[in-house]
């Protein structure tokens, strides 16, 4: 073999060795270059609990209708007044929008004392634990008494200062396996009792901190049964009806985009600043009080 | 000697060259949407996360043919938050099986115009952490550096494990109509 041949012979040599690794090379270069897209936490399904706000929020451009109802006599009434269906009631209408997947803001209003309140929600944090994953978030929001039905300030002006209130919410939730989601929602409120100003004789403001607490079991993926608990941490609680801790509990059923939840409860308020101020029947009273809310989401985004 | 080191050089870059991998062009308008058209209720849920890629040997797209195109179900929108969250956590179950995916090769090209074909593909669908085989009916437009893709197929829930409640308030579809319609363009081994 002389130096030409086994020159040839080289090349085509590094030449087939390249060829057997090209073929043994997949036939395909694609590979997946981005990870499945990770969802928002929503630990609880609903943005809200029986009271106490969820750190859940709504996808952007989301509305959420809200209708409650507390139905003022007791089932103790009895059969005579229908265990308190025949009422009458405290109800809230509410609307609610979110600006992102963050941020929800929420006006509402109840007849009690003609309360208009808005909410600010914001979920600022998420914590992809695979024990315990936990969302937090903060609601901060302020209400108007357009009309309080108390003697002391029956000739106040409607827009007087002290017929509105403010509050703020720290809420923690976290889930315990796929079922069992706990929350719990320190809660400020300024300025509980609202016939204190110039007219009375403590003109000193009142606040009120509250532990908001919620648990919720999910049975299903369309049934859950929850319970609600605001003990009294610090401050005023001797608004006349009032004195005592909320507590309720209930079932919770969801569709594509309702939640309806059933409830007893000893609070009849509605607004946020009301029943942070707290509630008229004990619990020890084993005395309840029918609810119901059912929310109803719905979309403005004009591409949907 | 010098003959043969020449034809064999010659069959080599033919063979090398005469490969093609189109992959999913993510710069471009793809749009995958899944169609739900109960009685009481009618939604439509998309995503542009779709990738994946389509080969073929020579310049036949039926030769040695063979493409993957999986979806990101964690990114479907169905318009309502809480609807994502439930197609997501009750139905799809994308916390076990983030993607869905078909794989397979294309069996049959009809020429309709100058630039498109009528296309069939005959493959297997995962949905749910179930593989069904199926065929699927498309058009592939030839554009400037690749194809676009138009398909439209129906797939019963029930026979991928999916179950809908048997009760008023849902409204979910039990055959959902996907439409997807997305570009690919060719790339070149590394």
């Amino acid at each position: 073999m002389n130096m030409k041949s086994f020159y040839y012979l080289f090349i085509f040599t590094v030449l087939l060795i390249a060829q057997i690794s090209w073929g043994q090379e997949p036939r395909v270069s694609w590979q997946r270059h981005t990870p499945a897209t990770q969802p928002d936490l929503q630990l609880f399904h609903s943005p809200h609990g029986i009271d106490l706000p969820t750190a859940s929020t709504l996808q952007k451009w989301d509305i959420e209708f809200e209708i409650s109802h507390r139905f003022v006599p007791t089932t103790s009434s009895g059969i005579d007044g229908f265990y308190g269906l025949d009422g009458p009631v405290n109800m809230r209408l509410a609307l609610g929008l979110a600006l992102s997947n963050q941020l929800v803001i929420a006006v509402g209003r109840t007849n009690y004392n003609d309360n208009l309140d808005l909410g600010v929600k914001y979920r600022f944090l998420q914590l992809r634990s695979k024990q315990v994953p936990t969302v937090l978030a903060v609601r901060l929001g302020g209400a108007w008494n357009s009309d309080p039905h108390y003697r002391e300030i029956a000739n106040r002006s409607k827009t007087d200062l002290h017929n509105f209130q403010a509050f703020g919410q720290l809420i923690f939730n976290s889930s315990f396996g796929r079922k069992l989601v706990i929350g719990l929602v320190p809660s400020y409120l300024y300025n509980a009792d609202i016939r204190w100003g110039p007219e009375t004789v403590n003109t000193e403001t009142k606040d009120i901190l509250r532990l908001g607490t919620l648990i919720q079991f999910y049975v299903s993926p369309l049934w859950s049964v929850l319970i609600e608990w605001s003990p009294y941490l610090a401050g005023y609680k001797r608004l006349p009806a009032q004195e005592n801790n909320p507590l309720s509990f209930g079932i919770e059923l969801e569709t594509g985009g309702h939640f309806f939840k059933l409830f007893l409860t000893n609070n009849q308020y509605l607004n946020t600043s009301q029943y942070l101020a707290g509630t008229d029947i004990p619990v020890e009273n084993n005395d309840w009080r029918m609810g119901f809310m059912i929310t109803r989401l719905l979309k403005i985004n004009p591409k949907r | 000697m010098r003959m043969i080191f020449h034809l064999l050089l010659l069959l080599f870059f033919i063979y090398t060259g005469l490969t093609a991998e189109y992959q999913v062009d993510k710069s471009q308008k793809n749009l995958v949407k899944f169609i739900s058209d109960a009685p009481l209720e009618s939604f439509e849920g998309v995503t542009d996360k779709i990738d994946g890629y389509l080969f073929f040997e020579g310049d036949n797209l039926l030769q040695n043919s063979e493409l993957y195109f999986e979806v990101d179900l964690n990114s479907l929108d169905t318009g309502i938050g809480l609807r994502n969250t439930h197609m997501r956590e009750n139905y799809l179950e994308t916390s076990n099986f983030p993607f869905t995916h078909f794989t397979g090769k294309l069996i049959h090209l009809e020429k309709t115009s100058e630039n498109s074909y009528q296309a069939k593909a005959q493959g297997k669908m995962f949905i749910h952490g179930v593989e069904k085989e199926m065929i699927i009916d498309g058009v592939l437009m030839q554009v400037d550096d690749g194809f676009r893709i138009q398909a439209k197929f129906i797939t019963p829930l029930s026979e991928y494990k999916i179950k809908i409640p048997k009760i008023m308030f849902f409204k979910l579809d039990e055959n959902i109509q996907v439409e997807v319609d997305f570009y690919v363009k060719r790339v070149e081994k590394p």
